[in-house]
């Protein structure tokens, strides 16, 4: 008789094909999944959806009220404002992934080898991840544009290093979790090893957690970034995000309401639905824990 | 299904009749745990609803609080308590019930205790909820009552905190807090299953002489056999939501009348039983709300079943000194 | 009780001395050089002995544990520190301002309890669909809308509109409580937005954990009215899980706080820091994180302190 050892693969919850359908099941999860769908293409895809360019101007029509011709009104030179923050959006969204890749991947580095090297070392990197997240995430990234200045890369680079301590937490009791769980131990007992085979099986169950992680993550980015664009240490002109919108819209507002209050209420929708996304994508993937 | 005792109505302080429990259930029929169950209790003398989990006993002591989960309801029966049937009543009607004149001890003393308030506030609000009397006062009838239940020191321990005592103890305060409006009828579900054993019959014993000192009636409901026979002046033995028989707990005990109560005292292991005999374990399992077989429901798992049992609903019979649900029983000849 | 305080006091002090050094570590660590800011910025045409002479008066010629050691020493005597870029010590700034902030920041959480803690037992107390998802829903949209929006939304209708309230500026309390209050309330009530929704995000669960407990059956087998049992038994044990996450509750306020004041024209630290960004004046910035940082130690320590008194279990070993 051969002695071929069966791969049963692992039954987890976590393909992505089931975790997709389950996501649409839920109301919510649909809801907010199309919305964000929605608001990437649009907003990444500005040049196409965009009614008109963002430099149009029209002296006529300065500071008008929302109309057929302007969905959203115009500024204060006549631009059409559902271009701006559509244009506004495509610097914001692109910021906010990016500074949410660089905060993954970072937070992974650190969350992963935290977990791998359960000494002292591993005390510390967590320590240290504790200490930086006690500090508030505008604060802190006031503090970091102070060093390191206002540039787009700065400012993926602050808003990156700002959400790292968190994400390495995650990342660090998610792979835990793995390493203490059954087929691991199994897997170890009957003698596999090598780094390579044991990465293949833990990781993909390691990170669908931090999968749903990044959608709050992308949330909160694109709500400091708009927040520090706000009070002028953020995206500076003549770069538009949604935060200096707001700004413009701030400045203006006794000439206009809607120029304040159409951007805030884009980001209001646009974090909401991150949120409840996030959310969804949590209880989807482990019922157990959110 | 009446007790079999002779009907001396002015010591009835509970009366239930036909009383039905129906729970809905998403996307399907709604069940029906308890199908119509009937008994007495008398002040001062003891009941035991035995049975496996899933027989509805459970549910029945709920019912009669009226404290069922939320997709359950007393579908149908009475509940008959001084004059008002409780399934009718008003909910601020029920609470004043609730405590005052039926008060339950359930069977988790760890976690059926606020961690955050101390043990005698926890006494004091269930007197001050029913009687109108001052703060020092209902302090020193908690203190009483402590003392009553066997807490030693308990002027001393009336202002701990429930995580200060142990297993035991926090049992005592439960039924101290049950005890202390001087209820009619005091409802036992489970109360020793938490405990160990010589515990259990410490607690028992108490349990006896303060019902006894008292004149309640108690229902104490258990899956424990042994319990009952040692505690309970009468036992109904509960199957698939019906009390399959009723009696004396001496009488069903030694000369069971249903096959059920039978098998049940077959598969106890006493110490003075022959090692080699295997242990008769009644096979199959109970059935589930919404899965009855047809006619008697102990029939898949009978050992004296026939064909009338699969079709005819069984009609309740006296067999000796019990009533028994059972077109067989067992010891009367009709075998 | 006083072991359990006194124990929490110890520690806190160990990580204050911890966050201090670590603020100071990551001052230094900042590129770019503070005296060329003092400067106002060139320093083409100073030569090196003017520029000495500034990283002299600033300290910076003493090796860094040195400048740590001067800076804490200075601080334990109430000495914050030379501005770099005003004339005003860091100390004075700092009192000048403290006192926008902290009335802020009080009357921020207070609205925010007062909106949460009833909104949450309320809820609780009648369960209803069409009750409960607003509230649900207020809390999602309170914690995902920027402070911000918020605040230009009530300026547009509370203080433009229907003028109740001022927009701007800021009333000493020293010199007239009742403006002060006036105009404080409309960024507290922002802020408190932003409080009350976090809190009823932690809230809400908790009671309807608590609510499916043991001893909750219990205290409706008692005979207690619905209200009674949600008041006394429920909101307590719930109440646990929302007063441990007051520090990021905290933390998110401080944050909030630096916008608002901003958006507000407060004069209060939260405009300060924002100044000391725009000027790069290192000596303001780094006192006033040290200050953040020791706010939320203190937070949560005053955290602990309440739940030693709320919960019992936390003072007195059970017995098993």
């Amino acid at each position: 008789m051969s002695t071929v050892v069966p791969t049963v693969p692992i039954e987890s919850a976590t393909r992505t094909d089931s975790v997709v359908r389950r996501l649409l099941r839920r109301p919510s999860g649909a809801l907010s999944a199309a919305v964000v769908l929605l608001l990437v293409i649009a907003t990444v895809g500005a040049p196409l959806f965009a009614p008109y360019a963002p430099t149009t101007l029209d002296f006529a029509h300065l500071f008008a009220p929302p109309s057929r011709d302007h969905l959203f009104g115009t500024d204060e030179l006549g631009r059409d404002l559902l271009t701006r923050i559509l244009y506004g959006g495509r610097t914001s969204i692109t910021l906010g992934f990016a500074a949410t890749a660089l905060a993954m991947g970072l937070g992974i580095l650190w969350g992963f080898t935290a977990a791998l090297r359960e000494g002292w070392f591993g005390e510390i990197l967590m320590r240290a991840a504790d200490t930086l997240m006690a500090i508030p995430a505008i604060l802190l990234g006031l503090v970091l544009v102070a060093a390191f200045g206002t540039s787009t890369l700065s400012m993926v680079v602050i808003l990156g290093i700002i959400f790292t301590p968190a994400t390495a937490r995650i990342a660090r009791s998610s792979l835990l979790a793995e390493l203490r769980s059954d087929y691991y131990l199994a897997a170890v007992s009957v003698g596999a090893s090598g780094r390579r085979i044991v990465a293949r099986e833990l990781l993909p169950n390691a990170l669908p957690v931090l999968v749903a992680r990044a959608s709050l993550v992308l949330a909160e980015v694109i709500f400091v970034e708009a927040s520090l664009s706000f009070i002028g240490l953020g995206i500076q002109p003549p770069d538009t995000s949604w935060g200096t919108l707001l700004q413009q819209g701030y400045t203006n507002l006794y000439s206009s309401y809607t120029y304040a209050l159409f951007p805030g209420f884009v980001i209001l929708v646009a974090v909401l639905a991150l949120n409840v996304l996030g959310d969804n994508l949590q209880k989807v993937l482990d019922p157990s824990q959110s | 299904m009446t007790a079999t005792l002779p009907e001396t109505a002015t010591d009835v302080v509970l009366r239930v009749r036909d009383l039905v429990v129906e729970i809905t259930m998403p996307r399907r029929e709604p069940i029906r745990p308890v199908r119509g169950v009937s008994f007495d209790v008398r002040s001062g003398r003891r009941l035991g609803i035995v049975g496996e989990s899933g027989s509805g006993k459970s549910l029945t002591a709920l019912s009669l609080m009226r404290l069922l989960p939320p997709r359950a309801r007393i579908a149908a029966g009475h509940v008959l308590l001084r004059g008002s049937d409780l399934a009718n009543v008003s909910e601020r009607e029920m609470a004043r019930v609730r405590g005052g004149q039926i008060s339950t001890v359930y069977q988790d003393p760890m976690s059926s205790l606020n961690p955050l308030m101390t043990v005698g506030r926890q006494i004091t609000e269930a007197i001050a909820a029913h009687e109108g009397v001052g703060r020092r006062e209902a302090r020193e009838r908690a203190i009483q009552v402590l003392g009553d239940v066997g807490l030693p020191q308990p002027e001393r321990r009336i202002d701990d905190h429930p995580h200060q005592f142990s297993g035991g103890m926090r049992q005592r305060v439960m039924i101290a807090m049950a005890i202390c409006t001087s209820p009619d009828v005091l409802i036992a579900d489970e109360p020793t299953t938490a405990l160990d054993v010589t515990t259990q019959a410490r607690i028992m014993e108490m349990l006896g002489r303060i019902v006894e000192e008292r004149r309640m009636g108690v229902i104490l409901i258990t899956h424990d056999l042994g319990l009952a026979s040692s505690f309970c002046d009468d036992i109904h033995v509960m199957y698939a939501g019906r009390i399959v028989e009723s009696g004396t707990g001496g009488a069903v005990l030694s000369t069971p009348a249903h096959p059920y109560s039978e098998a049940l005292l077959d598969s106890i292991c006493g110490l003075d039983r022959d090692v080699e005999r295997p242990i008769a374990a009644i096979s199959g399992q109970p059935p589930l709300p919404h899965q009855l077989p047809p006619g008697c429901p102990f029939h898949p798992r009978c050992a004296y079943a026939q064909e009338v049992c699969t079709v005819e609903p069984p009609p309740a019979v006296t067999v000796r000194e019990q009533v028994a649900e059972c077109h067989f029983p067992v010891g009367s000849g009709m075998a | 009780m006083l072991r359990y305080v006194l124990r929490r006091l110890v520690t806190s002090f160990a990580l204050l001395i911890l966050g201090s050094m670590v603020v100071f570590l990551l001052m230094r660590v900042i590129p770019g050089d503070p005296t060329i800011t003092k400067l106002g910025g060139s320093i083409k045409e100073v030569d090196k002995a003017t520029l000495d002479g500034i990283r002299a008066e600033l300290g910076l010629d003493k090796s860094i544990p040195a400048q740590y050691v001067d800076w804490v020493s200075g601080i334990l005597h109430g000495d914050f520190g030379a501005s770099y870029f005003s004339q005003f010590s860091v100390t004075s700034l700092v009192e000048q301002r403290y006192g926008a902030t902290l009335l802020l920041a009080f009357m921020s959480m207070i609205i925010g309890i007062l909106i949460a803690v009833p909104a949450s037992v309320a809820g609780a107390i009648w369960p209803n669909r069409i009750l409960g998802g607003l509230l649900s829903g207020f809390a999602a949209v309170g914690i995902a809308i920027p402070t911000f929006v918020i605040g230009i939304g009530l300026i547009i209708v509370l203080g433009v509109e229907l003028e109740w309230l001022p927009t701007q500026g800021y009333v000493s309390f020293r010199a007239d409580p009742i403006e002060s209050v006036k105009s404080t309330l409309l960024p507290a009530i922002t802020l408190g937005i932003g409080v009350a929704a976090a809190t009823m995000r932690i809230l809400r669960p908790s009671l309807f954990d608590v609510g499916s407990s043991s001893f909750v059956r219990t205290a409706k087998g008692k005979g207690l009215l619905r209200r009674q049992v949600v008041v006394r038994h429920e909101l307590p044990n719930a109440s646990i899980p929302a007063i441990t996450a007051a520090g990021i509750i905290v933390a998110h306020l401080v944050g909030g706080a630096v916008i608002i004041e901003y958006v507000f024209a407060r004069p209060g630290l939260g405009s300060l820091l924002v100044d000391s960004v725009y000027q790069r004046d290192y000596g303001v910035l780094q006192a006033l994180v040290l200050l953040a940082v020791a706010v939320f130690i203190v937070t949560s320590l005053i955290v602990d302190v309440i739940l030693g008194f709320i919960d019992p279990r936390l003072r007195t070993k059970a017995v098993t």
